[in-house]
């Protein structure tokens, strides 16, 4: 097959490349483009999703090796199709109320979803490295959109500036790495990963790539800009980035140690995986039980999930990987709905941001109430909503993995983290409220928490219909 | 083979003196030029490594073209009023300083531990064989199209994102 | 009916779904309470036809597996939504059911005119949901669910009037403590699972039970197993040391303590143990530590009850004590005789609490005992019932607690040793003064309340009927459980039907000290005449000689405010484990997340950034270059670790 016709075996990527070069198009063209892109961008957002999740067995590796449609990549897209497609939703009205440059807005969404989708399919350094800039150059820009803002700029540029100094060892662990395997591709260097791991060369480099990724994922010691640049993001950019931002760089991770997972090999980085997920997971849920805004709360949430999923990848075996991919599809939707509660509560300048807030929120809004408690438990991993079994299938494949230890800390933490998650429940139903603040009706907005709030409970009182793909899948 | 030595030892410690340079001078138009300087070194870099069309892009696109805009903003903007940067913390800076050359060690410990051989580096530089507009035109247009491609939205995504940042500046 | 009964869990989801989303929309009481109950009652009839036909089949295929549909499968793990119809889950549902549906017929009455009828009605079928689910699921992800189901079910009725004072601190954090204490105990059990997966590979309880069976030599592995579990049940069914939510969860409506903090939620930690048997009988060092653990709290729990004033609270600590009484049963190996205390007590304790609702609901939610007195001539049905609920609970020959707790007494010393034997005894002593010092302020003596702002009345039949049922029960629903000192071999109905499932525990346990019916019949002799002295004793003390325990509390001042103040442990724990938890997360992590200890550490003054007036001022303090230093940190110790191990 030519290179000519392969391309359009990525129909997917190409309706969202399309789309974005439409979308500035109609931002150019018509005034009305404000009712229009959020929903052009929707559509093409489920369409992207859809298509991938119908063609999920259709693994296809395309252009030479360079990348990879259908598989693990199909579920991974449809995380981020899917999860940028309720953050649109979500922030519609939040567009219309912080008055921001709404049309550029959304082509730097869609950019950044085009960017995960590049990351997930990429078998080679190149095409990850490209996905991974697009991706992040439009979320350093999306955190500093909202203009009108204090502390926006200042967490655009702080994410900038970090996110530069990671991607510097990002580059840097590459030319190591095409150093000592003499390639780029990941195929090749996953087929001879037994022989070039000994090159300790080999080893740095990858440690160092590692690092990057464990920066976007927000795991410990890599973290300390999370809490700053969530708070200070908008809302609903804050959730996209906090969920698919974060599944983005797991499926490079995994992709690139994907030899452990599948073929019985030493993990060399399970000591060093287990420590980092021991620390996130201790110091974000101790360090949030302090924290009074809910954002930075659930900025400290985000390290510690970002240490239970990296159990996943200390375990280092197959059951690990599916524990993370239904782990990170778990806490997309769940994180989501979270946000989607928080943006229509925030009022029109991010003033309600504390969980004083949230007091007697039931006999205001009983069900914007009942979906943040179903979000605030499912985040603490109760069953049955789809928390639990993230977090369940990462620690038996720890188990599996003999590292029970890591298990006993990582349900210890889950057990702290319970503490502040229940307490934005204590304030919604058993505190009366003692602010007036107005809930704003908004149609998308609650749609997109009552999507999400489903999602959550569909994924997890029947979770094996999510588990059996990624399960299948991942035979290949 | 004496020679590619010394004119990477010169071309590598000018990186690295620029470079220095460029993030310690309070002034910025010293720091642009500095960092101009820094690419120069770059090409030379790559011309050694037998890439010469990659070297002469260097010098045209980055020293010639965007470094001489940045300038030009520079001095436009006038931005004098940023001396002060690092001064309050002096101890931070110094335990920033060990940090960083500790780093730095650690890499160049472990390199030279492995000691990769000569002819290893060799052998890449010559199968890429960079050096023509040719060989890289067919390459990006064949093995890397779609990296090629997707940096085209790269390319838009920086330029709207630059706009919206832009536009913030001037409301 | 056998595989329908997967029905009995669906119909109160069903209830719960109809009112918790519709019931605002119904508002009429009388439907959303007939919905609420003819579900719990439908569920009852089931499980009693169930029943029947598992009765009818031979002994061997009395266990039954129901599959609804797969959950989920990991590798060699698969979990079902699957529940386990046997003996012993029975036994569990019935009690589940009916008495729930007893309560929640009383609730109509109770709770009538509450502005949350119908949420109350919600939550309550959502408990039965959820506690159907811990009964009756086959494996122990199942259980688990119902484990926390009940948990938070637990969680929203304890903090149901939650706009309200509770003693100290406010009904919310009553709720909160409740909830976070189990989740310590779920800690535990979680641990457990994880443990019992790792060693058999499984958790379905068919499985995991029948290779423990055969696995020998792994008593270390066993002991870690039951020590999580039990972990997870003393959080539950408030044992040593995390009994403290209990009595503090008397905030909640009273249906709500009489249906889980007293009949069904609590005594899930003493089926759990029960189910897991075999395990437990492979640790015999961990099972030695559940009879202490529940002797201790048996005896412990007692004293704090002697002397509290408030009715629910003694009844909670009554509740506390008899729990312990059941695992001291499950400890010395009894374990149908725990699951035969379970029962009983469910119907007097459910009475016991219903009565009181039944008092509190006509003194306007006065709860003090000090303010009541000779109440038993305005509410005689409340006065009958309660007073042959107490009798049932001191052990009065005849009544059912008379033979659970006289076979968990006789359990304790032939399987265990005569100091089991003596605190249990003293237990029961302990609990026949205390209920009689309850009744007797309550029912008989002057009356302690003004009337003009009381006026004392019988409540009406819709509350006043399950009270007799219950009555009935707590009487007769001993005697299907008669002791073989007096029912001759093979006698005891309910042991008989429950031995197969813990046949195989006892066979490990292996007790078969030779014991004789003398023995146990003048033990039985003593310990009953020791309570009903204790009963009579207090009841001349509350009735006629107040003084005489005035004069005691005074003479005793010490120990009797050590009582009062329930030996501090709530104190105890605030200063040793909440208080150090918080202060390390607020002053110190936090500090080091917001940089304050290193900018400290970094200038040698502690630097508050607080101003945000431009960015350039906020990047010259530092915050991003510190950032960017802790990173490089990271890697440079990263890179120390890939050096060292060259």
């Amino acid at each position: 097959m030519t290179a000519n016709t392969e391309i359009f075996q990525l129909l997917p990527h190409l309706v969202i490349g399309v789309g974005i070069v439409l979308s500035v198009v109609i931002e150019i063209s018509t005034k009305k483009s404000e009712s229009i892109l959020p929903w052009f961008t929707i559509l093409i957002f489920v369409f992207a999703g859809a298509h991938s999740i119908i063609n999920v067995y259709d693994y296809q590796i395309l252009f030479g090796g360079m990348y990879a449609i259908g598989g693990v990549t199909a579920i991974f897209n449809f995380i981020f199709t899917i999860g940028a497609a309720i953050m649109v939703l979500n922030a519609v009205d939040y567009i219309k109320k912080s008055k921001m440059n709404f049309g550029e807005f959304y082509i730097l969404v869609q950019s950044s979803v085009l960017g995960m989708m590049l990351m997930a399919g990429a078998r080679d350094l190149f095409m990850i490295f490209i996905g991974l800039e697009l991706m992040s150059i439009c979320f350093y820009v999306l955190a500093g959109i909202n203009r009108s803002r204090m502390g926006n700029t200042e967490a655009a540029l702080k994410y900038f500036l970090l996110g530069a100094f990671a991607t510097g060892f990002i580059v840097f662990g590459i030319a190591l790495i095409y150093g000592t395997a003499k390639s780029t591709s990941i195929d090749q260097i996953v087929f001879a990963y037994e022989y070039f791991i000994t090159d300790v060369l080999f080893l740095t480099g990858l440690a160092l790539f590692v690092i990057g990724f464990l920066f976007k994922i927000a795991a410990f010691p890599f973290h300390m800009w999370v809490p700053d640049v969530y708070q200070g993001a908008a809302t609903p950019v804050t959730g996209l980035m906090s969920t698919t931002g974060k599944a983005a760089a797991f499926s490079v991770l995994i992709i690139i140690l994907s030899a452990v997972f599948t073929q019985n090999i030493t993990n060399n980085f399970e000591i060093l995986f287990a420590v980092i997920a021991t620390l996130s997971m201790l110091y974000g849920s101790i360090v949030a039980i302090a924290q009074d805004n809910l954002k930075r709360m659930l900025a400290y949430s985000s390290i510690a999930h970002a240490g239970y999923m990296t159990i996943g990848l200390a375990a280092g075996n197959i059951e690990s990987v599916s524990g993370i991919i239904f782990y990170l599809t778990a806490y997309a939707f769940m994180n989501l709905g979270a946000f989607g509660v928080i943006a229509l509560i925030e009022g029109s300048n991010e003033e309600n941001l504390d969980i004083n807030s949230y007091s007697g929120l039931n006999s205001k809004s009983p069900i914007l109430a009942g979906f943040m408690a179903l979000f605030m438990f499912a985040l603490a991993g109760i069953p049955p909503m789809a928390g639990f079994f993230g977090k369940y299938y990462v620690f038996v494949a720890s188990i599996k993995a003999d590292l029970t230890w890591l298990a006993i800390v990582g349900v210890f933490s889950s057990a702290i983290s319970v503490y502040f998650y229940l307490r934005v429940v204590v304030y919604m139903y058993f505190k009366d409220s003692t602010s007036s603040i107005i809930i704003k009706n908004s149609f998308t907005g609650l749609l997109a928490v009552i999507i999400s709030g489903l999602l959550v409970l569909v994924f997890g009182i029947l979770p094996d219909t999510l588990f059996s793909i990624i399960t299948s899948v991942l035979s290949y | 083979m004496i020679l590619e030595y010394i004119l990477f030892a010169i071309l590598g410690l000018v990186a690295v003196v620029t470079s220095v340079a460029m993030i310690t001078r309070p002034s910025p138009v010293m720091s642009a030029i500095f960092l101009v300087l820094n690419f120069f070194a770059l090409a030379g870099l790559y011309l050694l490594l037998n890439a010469q069309f990659i070297a002469v892009v260097q010098v045209i696109v980055y020293a010639g073209a965007i470094m001489v805009l940045f300038l030009f903003v520079l001095m436009l903007l006038n931005t004098d009023s940023e001396h002060a940067i690092l001064k309050e913390k002096r101890k931070l800076k110094f335990i920033g300083i060990f940090i960083a050359v500790l780093v730095f060690i650690q890499i160049g410990y472990i390199v030279f531990y492995s000691a990769p051989s000569d002819s290893v580096t060799k052998e890449i530089a010559e199968s890429i064989n960079a050096g023509k507009i040719e060989t890289i035109g067919t390459e990006l247009y064949t093995t890397y199209v779609l990296p090629f491609l997707a940096s085209g939205f790269l390319l838009l995504g920086a330029t709207i994102g630059a706009i919206v940042l832009a536009m913030k500046k001037f409301e | 009916m056998i595989e329908l009964i997967y029905l009995t869990i669906l119909l109160p989801l069903l209830g719960f779904v109809i009112n918790g989303f519709f019931g605002k929309k119904i508002g009429n009481e009388k439907v959303i309470g007939l919905i609420g109950s003819s579900t719990v009652g439908i569920s009852f009839v089931i499980s009693l036809l169930a029943l029947i036909e598992t009765i009818n089949l031979p002994v061997e295929q009395r266990t039954n597996v129901v599959e609804l549909f797969t959950w989920m499968s990991v590798g060699s793990l698969n979990i079902s939504f699957s529940y386990l119809v046997d003996q012993l889950s029975l036994v569990m549902a019935l009690i589940v059911t009916g008495v729930g549906f007893l309560i929640h017929v009383y609730s109509i009455g109770y709770m009538h005119g509450d502005k949350g009828f119908y949420r109350f009605f919600a939550y309550m079928n959502l408990f039965i949901f959820a506690m159907m689910n811990l009964v009756l699921g086959d494996n122990f992800v199942v259980l688990f669910l119902g484990w926390e189901g009940v948990g938070l079910c637990s969680y929203l009725l304890i903090g149901y009037y939650y706009d309200q004072k509770f003693e100290k601190g406010t009904v919310a954090q009553a709720a909160k403590k409740a909830f976070i204490v189990n989740r310590i105990g779920d800690f535990g059990f979680l641990l457990g699972m994880f443990l019992i997966f790792e060693t058999f590979n499984s958790l379905n309880f068919l499985e995991v039970f029948s290779q423990a069976k055969h696995l020998t030599g792994a008593e270390s592995t066993f002991g870690f197993i039951a020590l999580f579990l039990f972990i997870g049940a003393t959080g539950k069914s408030a044992q040593i040391p995390l009994f403290v939510w209990l009595p503090d969860a008397m905030a909640g409506p009273t249906p709500v303590s009489a249906l889980i903090h007293a009949a069904t939620m609590v005594t899930a930690g003493v089926y759990m143990v029960a189910r897991a048997s075999i395990i437990f009988a492979s640790a015999p060092v961990i099972l030695a530590v559940v009879a202490v653990i529940g002797l201790l709290t048996a005896v412990f729990a007692a004293t704090i009850g002697l002397v509290q004033t408030d009715i629910k609270k003694v009844l909670a600590y009554s509740t506390v004590s008899q729990l312990g009484y059941m695992f001291l049963a499950a400890g010395v190996g009894a374990f149908s005789a725990a699951i035969f205390h379970v029962m009983t007590h469910a119907f007097f304790k459910a009475l016991l609490f219903l009565g009181a609702g039944s008092v509190i609901h006509s003194m306007h939610h006065q709860q003090d005992i000090m303010h009541y007195g000779g109440l038993k001539k305005y509410m005689p049905v409340t006065f009958l019932t309660f007073i042959i609920a107490a009798f049932a609970i001191s052990g009065f020959p005849g009544l059912s607690g008379f033979f659970s707790k006289d076979e968990i007494l006789w359990f304790s010393y032939a399987n265990g040793n005569f100091v089991y034997w003596l605190l249990g005894a003293l237990t029961a002593v302990l609990t026949a003064f205390y209920m009689f010092r309850l009744v007797s302020l309550t029912f008989f003596g002057e009356e302690r309340f003004s009337h003009d702002k009381y006026h004392p009345h019988e409540s009406p039949k819709v509350m006043t009927i399950p009270l007799i049922i219950l009555a009935v029960l707590s009487v007769i629903g001993g005697w299907i459980g008669i002791p073989e000192v007096f029912s001759g071999e093979h006698g005891n109905v309910f042991h008989n039907w429950l031995a197969p499932i813990f046949l195989d525990a006892e066979l490990k346990l292996a007790y078969y000290g030779a014991h004789s019916h003398t023995e146990e019949l003048i033990l039985m002799a003593i310990s009953v005449s020791a309570a009903l002295f204790s009963m009579y004793g207090a009841f001349k003390i509350y009735t006629q000689r107040r003084e005489i325990a005035e004069k005691f509390a005074l003479k005793f001042k010490k120990a009797y405010m050590v009582l009062l103040n329930k030996y501090y442990v709530d104190e105890f724990y605030e200063a040793t484990v909440i208080q150090p938890i918080q202060k390390s997360s607020e002053k110190f992590l936090w500090k080091i997340a917001d940089n304050k200890l290193i900018d400290g550490i970094v200038n040698g003054t502690a630097v508050v950034i607080t101003s945000f007036s431009s960015v350039i001022k906020k990047m010259q303090t530092g915050v991003a270059q510190v950032y960017a230093l802790i990173m490089m940190t990271g890697i440079a110790a990263i890179l120390f670790w890939i050096i060292l191990s060259l």
